[in-house]
């Protein structure tokens, strides 16, 4: 029994050693030991590691990358001296930890965020002086974040940090600004809704005349033609009349005239004087037909 | 140690575990911990130990067993050995070798998120939605603001990256998703945004997005943007809706006019066409009529030429009788009046006719008999008797 008693003591002395100088680096993390205050060594890659126990102790620090990001939009002012605000957020992660622990008292995080919070906002006050509106929300806005990204980096090498990005998210105007863009844009849908009626206007009097030209073209094409058969048909009647009346034009016109007589006198309201003499009253004085 | 597993409370449907094949990656991961020789707990052999033995065995199996987890299908087990990466694991019951060797995280890949911008639903029934006005404003490249709102989908493409590269991937995903689309908008024309470019900012939002989140390594995948509402913001909407209806007013003024046109084209056709049916009718009708009166003529004409004296007169007697018996007649023989003047009530005598117009026949006699009288006086009174006497 006190073999194993000893075996028992000594694995849990072993244990205790083992717990105090081992550690293990993560993925996610950089390790850095110190000795007494002092940096001996860096781990950069993961795994199992040793140390002396109570002498050396361990700190680690995160290798992701972090995100700066501003919790409320910061004002800068334009080359047109236009207020804008301004939101964006910084990509940035320890490249290399010693320098960062140094630099940084304390090797805090929230430290020097706010120095690189410093070194971005400098950089877009300067950027946005430089530019207009337009420039700063299309046309230049990748340069800007270049441009950032490239000073803030430079600066925060110095810090024992690598910026990765610094990207522009939120480029508005001011509330008091935004309600004259509100009119402008109010203005300008008038004018495109006044220009489209007046358009839809203009077309549909075209559509009326151009219907009203067809119309009256083909009526009058219709009339030209209907003209043009009925004066064949005159025409050929004229001459079935000619070629027929001039076999005798004595005769027709003798029985022409009769026709004539009769079509004029056939109401009762023709009233005819008439003198007993005449040729239709011969046989009505005298048998004999003598005057 | 799991950060990241939504999934890993329902440890369902895998299946039968796969028992070979975990107790060979046990056997292995044990052989190539502890490479040289047997495993520390295996029994010494003296009989003194023999009450120890067994709960040392015990507990070494309860350490063993902690080792067990199951990927559940569509996430991967990412197994860490002393911190450093060693393997991911598919879908499946696995092993790892316990705390404080090994640790594992799992990662639920293949699900979608979706991650809301411009806009929050609210809760499952999403019946009303809360607008974000900070993040949904943004300006144009004209300068003018508009109210989009738009949802991401993402899962995730490379466990480790996800795992090892980024802190907070939520987070930055949603920084992205607001710089990617303002980056994207910034560049375009209101009118693009807002009608006919919706999908293509959407498309162009997307790219964005992943190339940043690439270049962030942070192991996401955007499966699919999607413009919720692209529309202009409260304050302006009357005047934009207007513009729409005014739109869809040119429209209708066009149809306005076509139908006016519609109307009356096909009438004017229908005109043109009676005009056209009743010129041909026309010429048929005259020239049968002059046909027709020819023919008549000519027959007239042929027994005429064989009795020209009798066909004259009898023609001209029977046209008289014609004329006569429908006419008012008055005869006046002047010769006997010498140098009287005549008085004729042409006036009377038409009214007379006129009440009349059917007594005609009964005043055929009438010029007969007074041709007789010399008078013209009389010859008025008898015919006015006369008249007289034959009203009913």
């Amino acid at each position: 029994m006190r073999n194993i008693g000893a075996v028992l003591i000594g694995f849990i002395v072993a244990l205790l050693l083992l717990s105090m100088s081992a550690f293990t680096v993560d993925q996610r993390e950089y390790a850095m030991i110190f000795r007494l205050g002092e940096i001996v060594s860096v781990k950069r890659t993961p795994g199992l590691y040793f140390k002396m126990p109570l002498v050396e102790n361990v700190r680690t620090f995160d290798k992701r990358i972090l995100t700066l990001d501003w919790g409320e939009p910061d004002r800068f002012i334009t080359s047109e001296k236009k207020n804008v605000l301004v939101d964006s957020f910084v990509k940035w992660r320890i490249a290399d930890p010693a320098k960062f622990y140094v630099s940084v008292r304390g090797g805090d995080e929230a430290q020097a965020q706010a120095r690189l919070a410093q070194t971005v906002n400098d950089g877009l006050r300067a950027e946005f002086g430089k530019r207009t509106i337009h420039e700063v929300v299309s046309g230049e806005r990748d340069k800007i974040m270049e441009i950032l990204r490239q000073k803030a980096d430079k600066e925060a090498r110095q810090m024992g940090i690598e910026v990765l990005d610094v990207r522009l998210k939120r480029v508005d105007l001011p509330e008091e600004v935004s309600e004259s863009v509100y009119q402008r844009m109010e203005a300008e849908r008038k004018r495109v809704a006044n220009d489209l009626r007046s358009q839809g206007a203009g077309a549909a009097e075209k559509i009326r005349a151009d219907a009203d030209k067809q119309r009256e073209v083909i009526i009058a094409e219709a009339y030209r033609d209907a003209q043009r058969i009925k004066g064949e048909g005159d025409g050929r009647a004229s001459e079935i009349y000619a070629s027929a009346y001039s076999r005798n034009p004595e005769f027709y016109a003798f029985y022409r005239s009769l026709d004539a007589y009769r079509n004029s006198f056939k109401s009762k309201s023709d009233v005819l004087v008439l003198q007993p003499d005449s040729e239709f009253f011969k046989y009505m004085r005298d048998a004999g037909g003598r005057k | 140690m799991a950060s990241n597993d939504p999934g890993w409370g329902s440890r369902n449907n895998d299946g039968p575990p796969d028992l070979d094949e975990m107790l060979r990656q046990f056997s292995r991961k044990l052989n190539g911990l502890f490479g040289k020789g047997p495993s520390r707990n295996q029994p010494d052999g003296s009989g003194s130990s023999i009450a120890i033995l067994p709960i040392i065995v015990l507990i070494a199996l309860i350490w063993l067993a902690t080792g067990f987890y199951i990927v559940d299908q569509g996430s991967r087990g990412v197994v860490l050995r002393f911190g450093k990466h060693v393997e991911t694991t598919l879908p499946g019951p696995r092993w790892h070798i316990p705390f404080p060797v090994e640790s594992r995280n799992i990662v639920v890949m293949e699900q979608v998120r979706t991650l809301e911008v411009g806009y929050r639903s609210a809760g499952e029934e999403g019946t009303s939605r809360g607008r974000e006005l900070r993040e949904s404003l943004m300006l144009t490249d004209d300068e003018n603001i508009i109210d989009l709102q738009f949802a991401v989908q993402y899962n995730i493409k490379s466990p480790e990256d996800f795992l090892f590269y980024n802190r907070d991937v939520e987070a930055a995903v949603r920084g992205t998703a607001e710089t990617a689309i303002r980056e994207i908008v910034g560049k375009n024309k209101m009118d693009f945004v807002l009608y006919e470019g919706r999908t293509e900012i959407a498309a162009l939002a997307k790219k964005l997005m992943q190339d940043i989140l690439d270049r962030y390594k942070s192991g996401i995948n955007i499966v699919n943007v999607n413009m919720q509402n692209a529309q202009p913001p409260e304050q302006v909407q009357a005047a934009f809706d207007d513009a729409v209806k005014a739109g869809q007013d040119l429209e209708r003024q066009k149809n306005e006019g076509q139908a006016y046109a519609n109307d009356i084209i096909p009438k004017a056709r229908g005109a043109a066409a009676r005009l056209l049916e009743e010129a041909a009718g026309y010429k048929v009708r005259v020239i049968n009529e002059a046909q027709g009166d020819a023919s008549r003529f000519n027959q007239v004409l042929s027994q005429y030429e064989k009795a020209p004296e009798v066909t004259r007169r009898r023609l001209f007697l029977d046209a008289q009788e014609q004329i006569l018996s429908k006419v008012s007649k008055v005869v006046v023989d002047q010769k006997g009046g010498g140098g009287n003047l005549l008085y004729l009530p042409l006036d009377k005598l038409m009214a007379t006719a006129e009440a009349t117009p059917a007594q005609g026949t009964s005043t055929t006699n009438t010029p007969a008999q007074s041709a007789e009288d010399s008078n013209a006086q009389r010859s008025r009174e008898s015919f006015r008797s006369r008249e007289r006497e034959s009203r009913p």
